[in-house]
């Protein structure tokens, strides 16, 4: 074997031992750093915009083939377009009665003088792709901050919340979805309006909800959807649905399990929302269930940070 | 083997991103957990091959492509990536007089350091991830190594027969 020695590496000069040492803790100090809060963004700012070829050539082979599939099935995509005309229909049925409803709320709202709720900008994302990571439950998105993305903004899907952005570059973003073990929603009880936190297990299918005490009214069947505390997510979308409630003889909190409303790993689109409504100083004076708890929002929402 | 030949740090970065690609490409959930580490070996594989021009500092940057990638804090993989390359700095001597089968036997241990120091970390970190399965690709990257090795020798030697 011959080595030429005219092209060092650092770690031709220094023993591999000693590296390996230095590495390590040059290592571990970047972690506790980076866990810490925003300091090492510019660093992967950097790297990410390297990597970004090579994502995108990883997307590439599924979809194309999706594109072909659409180009050479006539048959499915004439039943596909009937189905969605039917679908629409039906929403513009509903629609209409949702308005005459939303109309109602508002006046409602006035006459409790809390403030309104506004409009809701939507933007349609598309969903690059899904964690490769199977410990970690996230989506990379084909939005960024070139078009007004910003981190904690809520993602939806038709069925429900999916998560939120934890993370924006110029052409892209990740968001952290609600079953990710890191990530906790809060959430009410749609039939009786009682509130708890919603959490990731790490399984797409399954949240737990930790906090309930063993006399709490919960069934399965129950919706819960968003109460809007904490601020990240807007209130009064469906989260999921309890799918069992199970009496640990002893234990002082129930063990219940619900399944997420937003398909988290079938979608290929999603909806980034702007605007999460806060309940604003003038909601304070209102009566409502949800100022009870209004004070404890911060400590209620187990997001990651 | 033909460690000492020198090829093109191009040609080991071509090769790192097709791995890398074959890593993030998505398949079926139940696949994706056994998914080979096409990347890793490939690093290790060039620490082996490269000793004076693929060494710890690489495997490092390499490593830190992955948590960028993956969104892990930052150095997390390059810290495992790190100190499987020095497994492999060890032992790489004893591997280049062996053929590729008997190779494999020494490089299933330097794949479970790269799989623990991971599981350590996000033991330490508080996540809870310890299902069986997180082993899965340690055994198909072992089983996959004398085949990648191959390729990635031959085009090792390709490349040397082009540029003489």
């Amino acid at each position: 074997m011959k080595l030429d020695n005219d092209n060092h590496v650092l770690t031709r000069r220094i023993a591999p031992g000693l590296a390996v040492v230095l590495i390590a803790i040059v290592s571990i100090g970047l972690m506790i750093v980076d866990d810490a809060g925003e300091k090492l963004s510019p660093v992967r700012d950097v790297l990410s915009v390297m990597a970004q070829p090579i994502e995108m050539a990883a997307e590439w082979p599924g979809q194309t083939l999706d594109t072909l599939d659409r180009y050479f099935d006539r048959g499915a995509l004439l039943r596909e377009n009937e189905r969605l005309r039917q679908n629409n229909l039906l929403l513009q049925g509903r629609l209409q009665r949702l308005a005459a409803l939303e109309a109602e709320n508002e006046r409602i709202r006035a006459l409790l003088a809390s403030a309104s709720v506004l409009d809701q900008n939507v933007l349609i994302a598309r969903i690059m792709s899904v964690s490769p990571d199977p410990y970690r439950q996230y989506v990379k998105l084909n939005k960024g901050s070139t078009d007004g993305v910003f981190v904690g903004q809520a993602l939806i899907d038709a069925h429900g919340i999916m998560g939120q952005v934890t993370d924006v570059t110029p052409l892209g973003s990740r968001a952290i979805l609600i079953s990710d073990p890191n990530n906790g929603v809060p959430v009410e009880v749609n039939r009786t309006g009682l509130q708890t936190i919603a959490q990731g297990t790490g399984h797409a299918e399954t949240l737990t909800l930790p906090f309930l005490p063993n006399n709490a009214d919960v069934k399965v069947g129950d919706l819960l959807v968003s109460s809007g505390l904490g601020g990240r997510y807007p209130a009064d979308y469906p989260v999921a649905r309890i799918t069992s409630v199970r009496h640990r003889p002893g234990g002082e909190f129930l063990d219940v399990g619900a399944a997420p409303a937003a398909e988290l790993e079938r979608g290929r689109e999603a909806l980034l929302v702007w605007n999460t409504p806060e309940p604003g100083p003038a909601a304070k004076n209102t009566p409502s269930p949800a100022d009870g708890l209004s004070g404890e929002s911060d400590e209620a929402e187990a997001d990651r940070p | 083997m033909i460690v000492g030949v020198r090829i093109s740090a191009l040609m080991m970065i071509a090769t790192l991103a097709a791995a890398l690609v074959l890593t993030l490409v998505p398949v079926p959930p139940a696949i994706a957990s056994a998914r080979p580490a096409f990347y890793t070996i490939t690093v290790l594989f060039w620490v082996m091959n490269q000793p004076d021009r693929f060494g710890l500092l690489a495997a490092w940057l390499a490593g830190l492509m992955i948590d960028v990638i993956y969104g892990t804090p930052l150095a997390e993989h390059g810290l495992a990536m790190a100190v499987a390359a020095y497994g492999m700095i060890k032992i790489r001597e004893w591997l280049w007089g062996l053929p590729l089968i008997q190779q494999t036997i020494f490089v299933a241990p330097v794949l479970l350091i790269y799989e623990f120091v991971l599981f350590w970390i996000d033991g330490v970190a508080g996540l809870d991830v310890n299902p069986w399965y997180r082993w899965l690709p340690v055994v198909s990257s072992t089983l996959l190594w004398p085949a990648w090795a191959y390729l990635l020798e031959r085009i090792a030697r390709a490349e040397t027969r082009h540029t003489g």
